[in-house]
């Protein structure tokens, strides 16, 4: 008899524990482990290759923890195995095709599995019917593994799992049943039910093949002096972008979508959290000299962001894309497809969920402009055309403009600051990622910060 | 879709590293204009709790009533009063809060019904009827004298004669508040049903009001019967086979050595309220004597893993004083109820910030005091802002006025016209709305309310606060409380100053040699613990909390 739950709680703990550390989407590299554990694996196939989906959980010191999702196949015979228990290899299941196919199959089917406190619920969306042939991983996440079938399909496994509906299966869901062209549609998912918690487990939705991102192609044509052919571009991206959230708005009979009215303190809220935020990082500032244009400067910084809390309107607060910048919009050669919904991982689902003014999406996008247009110089010693960051922002936000339900947004001087404000709270946190990990970059927050000062100044 | 689980991994301890926070619905937002707090409005705040980092907000009672007792006279437990909405608008509620990641609790009364609940006026019309046997009857006012009177100022006795029966019914509370007759299983059954109602629509647990009193017995005082444990440990065993991750929070106003007999095994109530180092906190301050505070702790009994002290400076009753000596009740009287008007029953009728005289100091030194402490704290609404009180409104009312979220009409807490309101809010220079309102304190960085949101995230950040071991540090110095918390490699050492003056500080650091206290504020780094007594000196009403730490960690 084979049963791949109790092999996978044989695995020795040392080994998997190896294995799931030394992986790219394990995000808490620099955190202090107290403890490792299997706390469910519900058995997907009985049959060799065996597959289970192992949830561990890992507790830090002092107290706190995350959940990952391991699929794990087992085989009498694989060449990149994690441990061999009782005759079986056991390895990573999502780099065996038969099994990875078995995932996208079960949700074609509508084949839950249950046993034990679990059960795993399989669910078809779409009505594709790829082969599913050729198997190949997508290659340039982190925190998530994807898989490409056929250049077809793809199916994103969550490695971390959080309770709660992933941000990204809502807003799939949303913007295929509504129509939204400029999306991957959602094909079908998964979700654990059962102890400890309720959880996204993966999604397949349509591959998208394009001709790069955004953020490749705004590099390209800096280098290639086309910087202002691309603007063109984004003009259409505004457009896009526009829609998007006015589609994301247009269902008041759905909870979890219906544009709602932000309580009065919400700009309040926004701008103390956003202060706090400064004031730590200030306080903390290295010396450095790529800090100079803004070094001592805290409080006038904050001063600013007082002033703008007064800023009346704020519009509507909608489920937003979350985590916009460049490198989440696919160009086809004709248009625009909008990727990955999951929101900033770094955060919690319930922060994720939350409904925002669209603005925030904005300003997102209005940073990585800044940040192309450094990234030139820095990477590839290009210097942008003059004045181009300048005009890429007024072409997105003309095309932004000319396609969101205007509702959604406070008008006139009103959005002006209520984008400074996002795009503050964008630059410092920019500036503590940067300082962290990338100091060759941090004057690009650094610049958006100063600039923001200026403007104020003016 | 209000299923609980879907927005919570499972976590049955969950409540053990939660910030609590008490809200008097008809006090905290006016969701319909109609001058009345409720359900819609509490939603409507919900962003501002969440920014605040409150785990888990505590609703007084919502039920319909005459409120002839701020609601705890329930006259319908499975519904809502109608000033507060519906049904609906309370699941409503519950969905927005889990998917912001927020339980939410309820008051329930178990001990007695409103005289004006359908059971209570059937048994008095129909003795021989099918609620005849629901509430405690007697032919004399005699039985059971042992058992005190709680509302002293109000009430003559804890018998009352109902002229339509023609016998007199038992009350420990006011005379419109008949005790159940827990000793009829019918009645156990009914308010077992009454939880499941509840439980049901996806509440995440119960305060319960005064479960010390449930049965009555001859020769006794009445209070804490082993059959009031036997049912709530049936409560509780029902609750654990068809829910999970539910909290009941035992209103039990005794000593701790008998407040922990309601934690049972880890089989009755998950939390109890630790009344006794409530004032002990505010004596220490005054007197500037740390003592009471380590005495309290020290008679009080370790309780089981599963289980957690609720803490709390301030709640919607009196600052109540049953739990303290005659002398330190004389003592506590004379320091912070100098107007009679300020006291209450045994206790004393006023908000945080005005028993503080206003004193920054002294309101950031309690909560540091609490929030060190074992247990999880529970925050009582405006406490966060330094609302006042108004010691000239009836009864508990003066501790119950409007929140205060802006510096416009009605405090930004109604549009109603202001002779609509249930009550005045606070207009007075001090603490009035225009000096004291959630909008201002949210853009000044210094303000109270700032303060406290970086204090909730920093315990939020460490739970050896909630979960970890309480060990005293003996001192020299008598106006200081220090102590250390331990949750597995997590240390912190916890030093207080309550006195009004700088103090200096040795503590015998000895079994810490070696390792370095970071100040968890600000991440500062002190000498590192060596051979001598550590020193430390204070700032008056100061306190320092450090992270002992490996000198390689730092």
């Amino acid at each position: 008899m084979t049963a791949p739950h109790h092999l996978t709680l044989s695995i020795p703990e040392d080994a998997l524990r190896d294995f799931v550390l030394s992986q790219r989407w394990f995000g808490a590299k620099s955190r202090e482990i107290a403890h490792f554990q299997v706390v469910a694996a519900p058995v997907v196939r009985t049959e060799e290759p065996l597959l289970a989906l192992a949830v561990v959980e890992i507790r830090f010191h002092p107290g706190t923890h995350e959940l990952y999702q391991v699929p794990l196949g087992f085989r009498r015979e694989w060449p990149d195995g994690i441990a061999e228990v009782e005759g079986w290899i056991a390895y990573d299941a999502l780099a065996d095709p038969e099994l990875a196919r078995e995932l996208v199959e079960r949700m074609r089917r509508q084949a839950d599995v249950a046993g034990g406190e679990a059960m795993v619920e399989f669910r078809a969306t779409g009505e594709a019917a790829a082969s599913l042939e050729r198997v190949r991983p997508m290659g340039r996440e982190q925190s998530n593994t994807s898989l490409v079938f056929d250049d077809d399909l793809v199916l994103k496994v969550y490695r971390r799992i959080e309770a709660g509906v992933n941000p990204e299966l809502e807003l799939l869901r949303f913007l295929t049943d509504r129509g939204f062209p400029s999306i991957a549609s959602l094909e079908g998912w998964a979700a654990y039910l059962g102890t400890p918690l309720e959880a996204t487990l993966a999604i397949a939705q349509d591959y998208v093949a394009g001709e790069g991102d955004g953020w490749e192609l705004a590099l390209e044509s800096l280098r290639e002096g086309r910087g202002d052919e691309f603007v063109e571009r984004l003009r259409l991206l505004g457009e896009t972008t526009g829609t998007m959230h006015s589609v994301l708005a247009s269902d008041s009979n759905d909870p979890s979508f219906a544009p709602e009215e932000p309580s009065a303190e919400a700009l309040g809220l926004l701008t103390a959290s956003v202060d706090e935020e400064i004031e730590a990082l200030f306080l903390s500032l290295p010396d450095l000299p790529e800090l100079e244009p803004i070094v001592g400067r805290g409080e006038e910084v904050r001063e600013q962001l007082r002033g703008l809390s007064h800023a009346g309107d704020v519009g509507k607060v909608i489920r937003t894309h979350g985590d916009y910048h460049l490198g989440q919009a696919l160009w086809t050669g004709s248009g625009w497809v909008i990727l990955d919904f999951e929101g900033e991982p770094a955060r919690p689902i319930v922060d994720r969920r939350r409904k925002r003014s669209p603005l925030r999406d904005v300003a997102g996008m209005l940073r990585s402009f800044a940040y192309a247009a450094s990234a030139a110089e820095i990477e590839h010693g290009v210097e942008p055309p003059e004045g181009w960051e300048e005009r890429a922002r007024d072409a997105f936000l003309l095309g932004y403009l000319s396609q969101v339900d205007a509702a959604l947004i406070p008008a006139g001087s009103a959005l002006e600051r209520l984008l400074v404000v996002f795009e503050l709270e964008k630059a410092v946190y920019e500036l503590r990622y940067e300082l962290d990990n990338r100091p060759g970059w941090v004057r690009i927050p650094v610049l958006g910060i100063a600039r923001l000062l200026e403007r104020a100044a003016v | 879709m209000s299923e609980p689980g879907q927005w919570f991994e499972s976590d049955p301890l969950w409540f053990k590293h939660a910030v609590f926070y008490e809200i008097h619905t008809r006090a905290f937002f006016d969701g319909n204009d109609d001058g009345s707090g409720d359900l819609r409005g509490v939603t409507e705040k919900l962003d501002y709790l969440q920014w605040l980092g409150v785990d888990c907000i505590w609703l007084l009672p919502l039920y319909p009533s005459p409120l002839r007792d701020g609601g705890y006279d329930i006259a319908d437990f499975t519904n809502v009063h109608e000033d507060y909405g519906t049904v609906e608008d309370f699941r409503q509620l519950i969905e927005a809060a889990h998917q912001r990641g927020i339980r939410v609790i309820a008051d329930l009364v178990m001990n007695h019904t409103s005289s004006d609940h359908p059971w209570f006026q059937a048994s008095r019309t129909e003795p021989g009827g099918p609620h005849g046997d629901w509430y405690v009857w007697s032919d004399t006012a005699e039985p059971w004298q042992e058992a005190r009177i709680i509302f002293l100022d109000t009430e003559p006795s804890n018998w009352t004669w109902d002229p339509v029966r023609g016998q007199y019914y038992w009350h420990r509370f006011f005379s419109h508040q008949p005790d159940l007759n827990y000793d009829n299983p019918e009645v156990q059954q009914a308010m077992l049903d009454v939880l499941r109602f509840w439980l049901d629509l996806g509440i995440d647990g119960f305060r319960m009001d005064a479960i010390p009193y449930l049965f009555e017995r001859d020769g006794t005082n009445g209070e804490n019967l082993p059959e009031s444990h036997e049912y709530l440990k049936r409560v509780r065993a029902e609750i654990d086979a068809n829910y999970a991750d539910k909290v009941l929070l035992a209103e039990a106003n005794q000593w701790p050595e008998d407040v922990v007999e309601y934690f049972g095994d880890g089989d009755e109530c998950h939390m109890c309220f630790h009344f006794p180092v409530m004032p002990r906190m505010f004596m220490a301050l005054r007197r500037e004597d740390a003592t009471p505070i380590y005495e309290i702790l020290e008679r009080t009994p370790p309780i089981p893993e599963n289980c957690q002290w609720g803490l709390f400076l301030r709640n919607h009753d009196e600052l109540t004083l049953e739990m303290v000596t005659d002398d330190e009740r004389d003592y506590m009287y004379n320091e912070y109820a100098k107007d009679p008007r300020m006291k209450l029953n045994l206790g004393i009728r006023r908000r945080l910030a005005p028993l503080m005289d206003s004193g920054r100091d002294e309101i950031q030194l309690l909560h540091a005091i609490m929030f060190s402490l074992p247990g999880s704290p529970v925050l009582y609404y405006g406490d966060e802002i330094g609302m006042g009180d108004n010691i000239f409104l009836g009864d508990r009312d003066g501790v119950r006025t409007p929140m205060q979220w802006t510096g416009d009409r009605n405090g930004g807490f109604s549009r109603a016209d202001f002779a609509q309101l249930y009550l005045p809010p606070l207009m007075d220079p001090v603490y009035g709305y225009q000096a004291v309102n959630v909008e201002a304190q949210l853009r000044t960085p210094a303000s109270l309310l700032r303060w406290i949101r970086r204090f909730v995230a920093l315990r939020k950040q460490h739970p050896v606060f909630g979960l970890g071991s309480y060990e005293p540090l003996e001192t020299s110095n008598p106006r200081i409380f220090a102590h250390v918390r331990r949750y597995e490699d997590d240390v912190v050492l916890c030093v207080h100053n309550v006195a009004r003056s700088a103090q200096a500080v040795e503590l015998d650091l000895a079994r810490f040699r070696g390792m370095v206290p970071e100040e968890m504020f600000g991440r500062t780094a002190f000498p590192p613990v060596g051979e001598l007594p550590y020193l430390l000196t204070l700032g008056q009403r100061d306190f320092f909390w450090f992270q002992l730490r490996e000198p390689g960690d730092v």
